[in-house]
């Protein structure tokens, strides 16, 4: 792990072909922007040539209001925001999101023979369960899913997840609102996980064998995406706690969208490089 | 000019002042490109039921402070849920007008949630008539047999 105390740095490692995977870089420096030309070796090391890998810029802040995010979003800069202080289990959760999709956009960017994946094609023919207590909300999810080419259907609440949910179910993934009344979004995401773990235990106890004679997975266990309007603040960590695979905005963002699900729903890529 | 690219160019004009003027925002236009030949009434559709919620929920907030002991939570829920409808569609300043009235809600300022419900309602009445506009344009536009212009 190499260290900088300013940008100047960047630009040796463009030259010197240095490849780092990952640039941390702490808000209120960049913010700041006192060493203006960070900002641009920043933007440079992302879109001309220089480096083989395009390294993944996450920021890390104490605090960040919308109009922070905003900017550096629309800088194209932040892959994503950790909020300070740094633990263990906050940046695992980080590297891996950030890791693992930066390993197809580099395929987009480096060779350009191979377009990426369309969204539609990714969620095309997926059945998805979209719960959220608020009707205007269900309606404007389903209809972005839809226009990607998903089988969606809806439910007003936990409860009524939990029993569109028993196994076995046809559901290929869940976009569940947290806010909710009598039960929350990460409370259903428990209990659902407790039923899939009840289920995959008694399948091992079966050897193996089929429920009800449908088909078999060989493991339950359903991505399930949290929706929130609050991205920044979002407790991730919470999310993952109860077990939830991520999340994603709300209302909708296609590029937000378009990572959270082409983790499950694209076959793993080969490493981009062998470093 | 023809009838048509008259009408046309009000509708351009009336959706451009729509987002210059903070009334809708970006995701409004992300609803629109919703709509297709599959789902052709998919932005009217949404609307009306924003509408409708609105209005429920603007009813439900007047009742909870209406109450000798106002419960602060209940009144701030029910905005946390408009906020999040607003959201949904686009209708920015009506979620503007939500964001604010939390506040007042946390610091359990009846006056303060009194006068928030009024710019709400405001806000509320004045987008719906705005918007209510804007299908009519549409409407017209279809009727002499020409094409809604994307707006960007």
């Amino acid at each position: 792990m190499l260290e900088s105390a300013n940008g100047y740095y960047f630009n040796e490692y463009g030259r010197n072909n240095i490849q780092p995977d990952m640039i941390l870089v702490e808000k209120d420096y960049w913010i700041s922007g006192e060493d203006g030309s960070a900002k641009g070796q920043f933007l440079d090391l992302r879109q001309n040539g220089h480096v083989l890998k395009l390294p993944r810029l996450i920021l890390l802040a104490t605090n960040m209001s919308d109009d922070e995010f905003d900017k550096a979003k629309a800088a194209g800069f932040s892959d994503t925001v950790i909020m300070k202080p740094l633990r263990a289990s906050m940046i695992a959760a980080c590297l891996q999101q950030v890791l693992s999709v930066g390993m197809k956009k580099q395929a987009g960017k480096d060779a350009p023979n191979e377009p990426r994946v369309p969204i539609k094609s990714l969620l095309s023919g997926k059945k998805i369960l979209v719960v959220d207590d608020n009707m205007v909300n269900r309606r404007v999810a389903a209809g972005a899913l839809k226009k990607f080419g998903a089988n969606v259907e809806c439910a007003d609440s936990g409860g009524t997840a939990l029993k569109l949910l028993q196994i076995p179910h046809s559901f290929d993934a869940c976009f569940m609102d947290i806010q909710m009344p009598e039960m929350d979004g990460f409370e259903a995401t428990r209990r659902i996980r407790k039923m899939e773990s009840q289920v995959n235990e008694q399948q091992m106890v079966n050897g193996g064998s089929t429920i009800d004679g449908t088909a078999k997975k060989s493991e339950w266990h359903m991505p399930i995406l949290a929706m929130t309007a609050d991205v920044i603040h979002a407790t991730y960590e919470e999310c993952l706690k109860c077990g939830m695979d991520g999340y994603v905005s709300k209302p909708f963002e296609e590029e937000n969208l378009y990572q959270a699900v082409a983790k499950f729903f694209q076959s793993k890529p080969k490493p981009v490089s062998d470093s | 000019m023809d009838v048509i690219s008259q009408l046309q160019r009000q509708f351009i004009d009336y959706t451009s002042s729509l987002y210059r003027e903070g009334y809708v925002d970006d995701q409004f236009s992300q609803l629109q490109k919703l709509q297709d030949e599959s789902n052709p009434d998919f932005v009217v559709e949404v609307v009306s039921l924003f509408f409708d919620d609105c209005q429920k929920l603007v009813q439900n907030m007047a009742q909870a402070l209406e109450q000798q002991n106002v419960d602060f939570r209940q009144v701030d829920s029910h905005v946390h849920q408009l906020k999040g409808s607003s959201s949904s569609v686009g209708a920015s300043r009506v979620k503007n007008a939500c964001i604010a009235f939390r506040t007042f809600c946390e610091a359990q300022n009846r006056e303060g949630c009194l006068r928030c419900l009024q710019q709400v309602n405001q806000e509320y009445s004045v987008l719906k008539n705005k918007l209510q506009q804007l299908f009519r344009l549409e409407q017209q536009i279809i009727a002499a047999g020409g094409s809604i212009p994307m707006v960007e």
